[in-house]
C-alpha cells in the first residue's frame, strides 16, 4: 500500500490546500520581511486621511456636506485603497509565483484567489481598526445602512477584481503594464471625490465626475455610512454595470491567456 | 498507463508555428523505467514537462490514473525569492502534508548545503538549486509510480551524484523513471526501453537497444 494512496484528495481539497499554502507564503515575504509589515497596512490609509484631516482644519473646516472631516475622508479613502490595491496586487500575481506554478497542484488561478483572500481580508481588518480608533477618539462611527455599504464595497471588490485580471493578462505582452497603472492611480485620488463630494460641486459640472466608476464609489459609499448624506448622482446600475462588464472581460482575458501563463 | 490523446503542441515563432508534436496517440506503459531519446530541440524536455503537468499540449490531452511526480530537471520548481526550507514547505502543503517538519528535515539532511538552507533561492549555485531540488523530489516520502527526471547527470558534484543514483536506484521496486540525458551509459544503466522521438512522433521500443540503434541511424552525422 503506498502512502500516496492515503492522499488522494479531491480537486476541492487540492485547490484549498494550495491557496492555504500560497497564502502563508505570501504573508510571509509580504509582511515577513520586517516585522512592521501589517503595521504598514494600517498606517498608510491613516497617515493619508490625517494629512487632509490637518489640510482642511487648517483652512478652518472641520465638517464636509454635514459630516465631521476625518469620517468624510476615511469612508471614501478606504475603498479607494481597497481598489488601488488589488489592481497592481492581481497584475503581478502570476509573475511573482511563476517559479510555483512548475507543479501540476498550482493552476493559474490559484495565486489570484490567494492574493484576493489577503486584500480582502487585510480591507476588512483595517476597516474595523481604524473605526474602532475613531470610536475611541470620540467620532459616532456606526454606518447607516451597512448592508448598502457592504453593496458598494462587493461592487468595487469585483470590479477591481476585473480590471486586475486584465492586467495580469496585459502583463504577459508587455511587463511595463504596472507602471503604467501607478502613474494612472495617482490622478484618480484626485478625481474620484475622496476630498470633496458631488454636493459641493456645482450641477453643471458634475459631468466631469461621474464617468468615473470610483466616483460612484466614493459617493454611494458616503452614502450608505451617513445619514445626513445623500448622494445626488452616486448609481449603483452604473457601478454594477462597470463591475459586471469588467468581471466578465477580465475573466475572458484570463481564459484566453491561460496558456501564455504557465509557458514561460 | 500514460494515455496521449491527439496531443499536439506547437511553439509559435516568428515564422509561423513551429509544430514539436503532431497528433501523438499512444499509451506509455509504466511498469518500467524508460529513455526518452532525441537530439537537442527535438522536444524531450517539452514532452517531459507535458507529461509532469507544468505544460500544456496545444491540442488535445494527456492524463495517467498514476502518481506522476513533477519534473525533476534544473530550472524552475523553486521560488527564487523564498529559502529553500520555505520552498519545501510549500511544496509539502501543496501535496496535502500537514506537518512539513519531518520533510524539512530530510530534505535538508539530503541536499547538505548547510546554512544556505534559509538563504534565498537565488542567491544559491547551481549546483546547490539542484541539490534542493533532487532533494525534495527525493526526501518526500510521496512513493511516485513515475518519476521524471530531466539530465540526471547535470545533477550536482560526483559525491552528490553517487548518492542520488543509489537514492534512485533504491525506489527501483515502487517508482518507475522517464528520464533524458544525453549520456547512453546512464541511460542504459537506468532504463529498460526506450521512446524515440521522430518526425514530432513518439516511437516506443520495448528493448532500449533497438531505440538507440535507430536513434543513431536517424540522427547520425554521416
Amino acid at each position: 500500500m503506498s502512502s500516496a494512496a492515503k492522499f488522494r484528495r479531491s480537486h476541492w481539497q487540492i485547490m484549498c490546500d494550495v491557496i492555504f499554502a500560497l497564502i502563508i507564503r505570501e504573508l510571509k515575504t509580504r509582511f515577513g520581511a520586517n516585522r512592521l509589515g501589517y503595521f504598514w497596512a494600517l498606517a498608510e490609509p491613516m497617515a493619508q486621511a490625517g494629512i487632509l484631516v490637518l489640510m482642511f482644519s487648517l483652512i478652518g473646516r472641520s465638517s464636509l456636506a454635514g459630516v465631521p472631516v476625518a469620517m468624510f475622508m476615511l469612508v471614501a479613502i478606504l475603498p479607494f485603497k481597497l481598489f488601488s490595491k488589488i489592481l497592481p496586487q492581481l497584475s503581478a500575481a502570476i509573475e511573482a509565483n511563476k517559479g510555483l506554478l512548475g507543479y501540476r497542484q498550482v493552476t493559474a488561478a490559484d495565486p489570484i484567489i490567494s492574493r484576493l483572500i489577503i486584500e480582502v481580508i487585510t480591507f476588512f481588518i483595517v476597516y474595523v481598526l481604524l473605526m474602532g480608533i475613531m470610536a475611541w477618539i470620540g467620532f459616532s462611527v456606526l454606518p447607516d445602512d451597512l448592508l448598502q455599504l457592504l453593496a458598494v464595497s462587493g461592487l468595487t471588490l469585483v470590479m477591481a477584481t476585473g480590471m486586475g485580471l486584465m492586467l495580469c493578462a496585459a502583463t504577459t505582452w508587455w511587463k511595463d503594464t504596472g507602471k503604467i497603472v501607478s502613474m494612472i492611480m495617482q490622478p484618480m485620488f484626485i478625481v474620484s471625490g475622496i476630498m470633496f463630494s458631488a454636493t459641493m460641486i456645482p450641477q453643471q459640472y458634475w459631468f466631469l465626475f461621474v464617468w468615473n466608476p470610483l466616483f460612484h464609489v466614493t459617493e454611494l459609499s458616503r452614502d450608505a455610512y451617513f445619514s445626513a448624506y445623500q448622494t445626488p448622482v452616486g448609481s449603483f446600475e452604473y457601478l454594477g454595470l462597470w463591475a459586471i462588464a469588467s468581471f466578465t472581460l477580465g475573466l475572458m482575458a484570463f481564459q484566453v491567456n491561460r496558456q501564455r501563463f504557465i509557458t514561460s | 498507463m500514460i494515455y496521449f490523446d491527439n496531443v499536439s503542441k506547437y511553439y509559435p515563432t516568428k515564422q509561423g508555428r513551429h509544430y514539436v508534436f503532431r497528433e501523438l496517440n499512444l499509451s506509455l506503459p509504466t511498469d518500467r523505467n524508460i529513455a526518452v531519446l532525441g537530439p537537442n530541440g527535438v522536444g524531450k524536455s517539452t514532452l517531459i514537462r507535458m507529461i509532469g503537468g507544468t505544460d500544456l499540449p496545444n491540442a488535445g490531452r494527456i492524463h495517467s490514473p498514476q502518481n506522476i511526480s513533477w519534473p525533476l530537471g534544473l530550472q524552475g520548481g523553486l521560488q527564487g525569492s523564498m529559502t529553500a526550507r520555505e520552498n519545501v514547505r510549500f511544496v509539502a502543503r501543496i501535496h496535502g502534508y500537514k506537518d512539513t517538519k519531518p520533510i524539512e528535515e530530510r530534505v535538508q539532511e539530503f541536499a547538505e548545503i548547510g546554512k544556505y538552507f534559509d538563504e534565498p533561492v537565488k542567491t544559491y549555485s547551481s549546483g546547490m538549486r539542484s541539490r534542493v531540488t533532487f532533494g525534495l523530489t527525493m526526501a518526500f516520502d510521496f512513493d511516485f509510480d513515475v518519476l521524471l527526471i530531466d539530465e540526471l547527470g547535470a545533477v550536482g558534484d560526483a559525491n552528490f551524484r553517487k548518492k542520488s543514483e543509489d537514492l534512485l536506484l533504491s525506489k527501483y521496486e515502487t517508482t518507475k523513471l522517464i528520464m533524458v540525458s544525453h549520456s547512453v551509459p546512464s541511460l542504459k544503466k537506468f532504463c529498460q526501453a526506450g521512446l524515440l522521438i521522430k518526425d514530432k512522433q513518439l516511437h516506443f521500443f520495448d528493448d532500449l537497444n533497438e531505440a538507440i540503434e535507430l536513434y543513431e541511424f536517424t540522427y547520425a552525422k554521416r
